[in-house]
């Protein structure tokens, strides 16, 4: 892509012209690309002028209300059950999460007990936990998420990655929008994960870890199978 | 309410309201639903078109904000427009959604029958701004066009459907546009 190309994708985003693959593609650079970031947001920044000229338009308490029913007694970066009951059963139906086998009542305990090891190994400690399970229902791996927001991931079995490919680690926050690239890895070794973009984890937020082809899935999806997944819970 | 009075937290800058937001503050984020949710609402409507959809998209941007107010960052650009992204977004995803589902094809178009034309738009926006000189000065279907898009959220697709033109041709029109317009407003 050119400077211009590049930019004018930057517009396109900016506007909301672009729709599927390209919408998916601008979305992805926006998070990764802070150059890609600083273009959309100079173009925010442009045609901002154009919210402004709209009616305002009385919201009324009701409006308010039903945003604080919706957020009922969520402290900052929390619990929203009745969003989340929904998104986890869109989860549940869309990818045929947990599909055939079903959880093991001892992978749930394995589950239970490496989280709580990871708790207690960790400074500051996680709000929540993810226990990565392959197929076969074993833990490999475990996303922490602190108070900060800040998140993790730690793995608890090694994963053979053939060359020329990479682990791609994905997060589910707004079925919407799709799954979102969190982190990039040649094997399996603890990761930074790169969510400051995103809305803050929530309980039951699908993590799951595809293999893709060096540099990253080329389409901004998961591409490739995938090798584990789990959804968050909260640390107690 | 919540210990601050009306006109102190009217005062406060956008960008402090989501500082504390961030903070768990839910007072600031009542301050910052006072202040800017009409607008908001008007900024939805333009997109939606109906009173519903835009409530829900405002609901669902303020539960964002909430979320994620600790995610907005002052160096990359001011609180009013991490706000009206977020806003945006939401709309945006909704009118797509419910272009997918297209339940209410007749109903949409009476109301978009009474849609304020990009003209009026750009007429509201001060003549002392780059933004309206450089519309000014582009072919008036270019103004329209990018107009038509930021305040309506047309897509490209909607858009050549509205000029009678193909969808590649529309796409290369308007990014030239859209170049020229960065070009003047520099």
């Amino acid at each position: 892509m050119t400077p211009a190309e590049r930019d004018a994708l930057a517009a396109e985003h900016a506007l909301g012209l672009l729709e599927g693959a390209e919408a998916v593609r601008a979305a992805r650079l926006a998070e990764t690309d802070t150059d890609f970031a600083a273009s959309v947001e100079a173009w925010r920044a442009r045609l901002a002028e154009i919210d402004e000229t709209a009616t305002a338009v009385p919201a009324g308490d009701a409006l308010w209300h039903r945003i604080e029913q919706r957020l009922g007694g969520e402290v900052h970066a929390a619990r929203q059950h009745a969003a989340l009951t929904e998104r986890w059963l869109a989860v549940w139906n869309s990818l045929g999460f947990w599909r055939g086998a079903g959880l093991a009542a001892g992978a749930a305990c394995l589950a239970l007990a490496a989280g709580l090891f990871v708790l207690a190994a960790r400074q500051p400690a996680p709000v929540l936990v993810a226990a990565l399970l392959t197929d076969d229902n074993r833990v490999a791996a475990i996303v922490n998420i602190g108070a900060d927001g800040r998140a993790n991931l730690i793995p608890l079995a090694d994963l053979p990655v053939p060359s020329g490919r990479v682990l791609e680690v994905w997060t589910l926050w707004d079925r919407a929008r799709g799954p979102v690239s969190v982190g990039l890895s040649q094997r399996a070794q603890r990761l930074d994960l790169k969510v400051d973009d995103l809305p803050r984890a929530v309980p039951d937020q699908l993590f799951e870890i595809t293999l893709e082809p060096a540099g990253g899935s080329p389409t901004g999806r998961p591409t490739g199978q995938i090798l584990m997944k789990g959804v968050t819970a909260r640390a107690l | 309410m919540h210990g601050v009075s009306d006109a102190a937290r009217a005062a406060l800058s956008v960008e402090e309201t989501l500082r504390r937001v961030a903070g768990g503050d839910r007072g600031a984020l009542r301050a910052l639903y006072d202040a800017e949710a009409p607008r908001m609402l008007g900024v939805a409507l333009r997109i939606l078109r109906r009173r519903a959809l835009a409530e829900e998209a405002v609901q669902d941007a303020f539960v964002q904000v909430w979320r994620n107010a600790g995610s907005f960052d002052p160096a990359r650009g001011t609180g009013r427009a991490f706000l009206y992204a977020v806003l945006r977004y939401r709309a945006l995803n909704i009118l797509r959604a419910e272009a997918r589902t297209d339940l209410n094809d007749a109903a949409d178009h009476d109301v978009a029958s009474e849609e304020e034309g990009p003209d009026a738009v750009v007429a509201r926006l001060s003549e002392a701004r780059a933004l309206r000189r450089c519309l000014d000065g582009l072919d008036p279907h270019r103004r329209n066009a990018i107009v038509l898009a930021y305040a309506h959220g047309l897509s490209h697709g909607e858009l050549a459907g509205r000029l009678g033109l193909p969808l590649g041709t529309v796409k290369s029109w308007l990014r030239r546009s859209l170049l020229a317009l960065r070009e003047c407003m520099s």
